[in-house]
């Protein structure tokens, strides 16, 4: 139980940071955090499945689910797509408002247009 | 190598293929061979996937989906597909306004190898999202359509450009990792991916288990439901939508945010509690389609206009849809419901399509986004846009005209369907007010193209009229959407027995009757609708009118109240399945 109100802490720490915090590079690191978070939930809800690695062979019992890890590798790579982009576009965003608040972008880019 | 099991990958693979080619030419050759190799990709992509269609239409005509598992696989472990009516329909819409969309961009921008390889990728997502059978997968094809339309969209070179995309990023990812929660909740629940083994595994459950899979089913239709943009869902689309270049902007409003609806229509079909989550989605439609066209008729910014409209039109979409979704696809009126809701769907996509495009020429050619200043577009596009015939005008016409449900064009015939499937319900009355302000706000947007007054100026081209464009390209793409906006009005009994077949073959039942659709009725009703269009659109040309479309435009919007919008639409959907049904 401990281990998921930590991870419920973690993906709340990761919600904050995208909703409350001002900075968009901060507001893309809540992102990862979440992601890392569910990741982390999926890893240890399929650990408690079984004690082995499921890796197939002779008199190999007792393996942990292999589906779930399957599913997590593949949402880490989307997770490091849409981090890579969100920070290429932060970076157009700076050099476009010379700043990384989200509130002085959208006044700069609203007085422009 | 023919059989139909290879042959349903084709509108996946082949975008793909032709991705891979546009970058490979990009990196390995240089001026006009590269062209040359954009282009062939490009028909690879775009072209050669109408052959799958027509190959595979016979199969799922007949009621024989294509089902089965990628790679031959293990029921269980493998990814499973449906290739059936839905899928193919969903593709046609994605091929056609895709394709004209592509030829649009190769004549006004942007180009280039690196655009057509990510829009491939784009149209190679929705394919693959129209017929996955797996909910994982259903996540990772809805991920890679939003990283392709995330690129897209910054393509137009504006930052506001990239602060909209930036914004539709956020609330679009951090919406899917609560859709990864919810496929936490059922696969834990469960222990299966398949939507038959969900829908199986579903429906004996004990009552803390039917806790979990109705949370678990609000965050999936909610995460899905943003991508659509219903109320309250819908604060990243204007921006977007609106930002995007042209060509891209058609294909978001046209085709992305109504795939992940038809894919989300095969979860809930199946589930149990999925019946609910449809009754609420289509009530939710009825409210966008009316609150979304007063938005609308309040811009001042004409691609802005047209991005709010999307939105209300989407509504029209989600009402019929939800309701079909009610009332159950396998009786008849669902079943006509549900064919009213991809006929407006389709309908929608080619005059949306239509309409960015030569709105977006429009505003190109005379450099002003601004509804209230901008007077004589055409003879501006005649010196500018050296249209001797004013194609763009014309076809803009037969958008307005189709949007604005005036008989012959298409949208008469889809809104015709929705109101008839719809008649005697309180959703009826508020499509049909929703009918009032949509003529409305396009009598205000053709004012663009009305003559100028003697005493004032023309205006100067903008920035965004420099650059190379090649007309030819441009006035097609106009053309083919503008003549099928007509054709397919025209066509609309046979389109109409055509879906509805499809549909009727996927659920196993005859498809029902064709509603009539140039009855006495239904045109005195166009009739009105339009004078009361007229009517409100004097009403807000007023003073006090301008002041109330002022307030309303100019209403606070924030990158919190996205997040806040999401969290109280997931909680509404999970306490309406819990409490209410």
């Amino acid at each position: 139980m401990i281990e998921r109100i930590l991870l419920l802490i973690f993906f709340l720490i990761g919600f904050y940071a995208i909703i409350a915090r001002k900075n968009i590079i901060k507001k893309i690191f809540g992102l990862t955090i979440i992601n890392s978070a569910i990741v982390i939930l999926f890893i240890l809800e399929s650990s408690s499945t079984g004690t082995g690695a499921p890796i197939m062979g002779e008199g190999i019992r007792n393996i942990v689910d292999p589906l779930p890890q399957a599913l997590m590798l593949t949402a880490i790579v989307i997770g490091v797509c849409i981090t890579a982009l969100a920070l290429a576009m932060a970076f157009r965003l700076y050099k476009a408002a010379g700043t990384f608040s989200i509130e002085e972008i959208r006044k700069a880019l609203h007085d422009e247009s | 190598m023919m059989n139909p099991e290879n042959i349903v990958f084709a509108p996946v693979v082949l975008p793909l293929l032709g991705a891979a080619l546009a970058i490979c030419g990009k990196a390995f050759f240089k001026g006009a061979n590269t062209r040359r190799i954009e282009y062939t990709a490009a028909f690879i992509g775009l072209v050669l996937p109408w052959a799958a269609l027509i190959y595979t239409l016979p199969l799922v005509f007949s009621g024989n989906p294509i089902t089965g598992v990628i790679g031959n696989w293990n029921e269980g472990i493998g990814i499973m597909y449906r290739f059936d009516g839905l899928a193919w329909l969903v593709n046609l819409l994605g091929f056609a306004v895709g394709g004209a969309a592509w030829l649009y961009a190769s004549g006004a921008g942007p180009r280039g190898s690196e655009f057509t390889s990510i829009f491939l990728i784009q149209t190679a997502a929705l394919a693959a999202t129209a017929m996955t059978a797996d909910l994982f997968n259903l996540f990772v094809c809805l991920e890679v359509m939003g990283a392709a339309s995330y690129v897209l969209v910054t393509y137009s070179k504006k930052p506001a450009a990239v602060l909209a995309a930036f914004s539709y990023l956020m609330v679009s990812a951090a919406a899917m990792i609560f859709f990864l929660i919810g496929l936490y909740g059922l696969y834990r629940i469960t222990g299966v991916l398949s939507y038959q083994g969900l829908s199986e595994a579903l429906r004996n459950l004990s009552g803390s288990e039917s806790t979990t899979a109705i949370v678990s089913l609000s965050l999936i239709t909610a995460a899905v439901a943003i991508r659509v943009a219903v109320m309250p869902l819908y604060g990243w689309l204007p921006d977007a939508h609106a930002m995007a270049p042209h060509a891209v902007s058609a294909v978001l409003s046209g085709v992305l945010i109504k795939t992940p609806l038809f894919a989300l229509s095969r979860i809930l079909v199946l589930m149990p509690q999925g019946a609910g989550a449809g009754e609420l989605m289509g009530y939710a439609g009825a409210v966008t389609a009316l609150v979304a066209v007063v938005i609308a008729l309040s811009q001042k910014d004409a691609k802005r206009l047209l991005a709010y409209h999307s939105i209300s039109q989407i509504g029209y979409v989600v009402c019929a849809w939800g309701a079909a979704i009610k009332i159950g696809v396998s009786t008849s009126l669902g079943l006509g419901l549900m064919t009213a809701a991809f006929l407006h769907a389709l309908y929608h996509a080619l005059f949306k399509g239509l309409l960015f495009i030569t709105v977006g020429t429009t505003i190109d050619r005379t450099g002003s986004r601004d509804v209230y200043k901008l007077r004589g577009a055409i003879s501006i596009l005649r010196r500018e846009g050296k249209e001797k015939f004013p194609v763009t005008f014309l076809c803009f016409l037969a958008g307005a005209l189709a949007i604005s449900a005036v008989p012959p064009f298409n949208g008469f015939a889809s809104k015709t369907a929705i109101t008839y499937a719809l008649k005697g319900t309180w959703e009826y009355y508020f499509l049909t007010a929703a009918g009032i302000g949509t003529a409305a706000s396009f009598i205000k947007l053709s004012r663009i193209y009305w003559p100028l007054k003697k005493e004032e100026a023309p205006q100067p081209p903008g920035q965004e009229a420099q650059g190379v464009t090649s007309f030819p390209a441009l006035w097609g793409a106009e053309l083919l959407l503008g003549l099928l906006c007509i054709a397919s009005g025209l066509a609309a009994p046979a389109i109409y027995s055509l879906v509805t077949t499809l549909f009727a073959a996927d659920g196993g039942i005859t498809a029902g009757t064709v509603p009539a659709f140039y009855t006495l009725d239904n045109l005195i009703k166009t009739l009105v609708i339009l004078v009361s269009g007229v009517a409100v659109f004097k009403l807000v040309d007023t003073g006090a009118g301008g002041t109330v479309l002022r307030v309303i435009r100019e209403r606070p919007r924030s990158f919190q109240g996205l997040f806040m919008s999401f969290a109280l639409g997931t909680a509404t959907l999970a306490a309406w399945l819990l409490f209410y049904r």
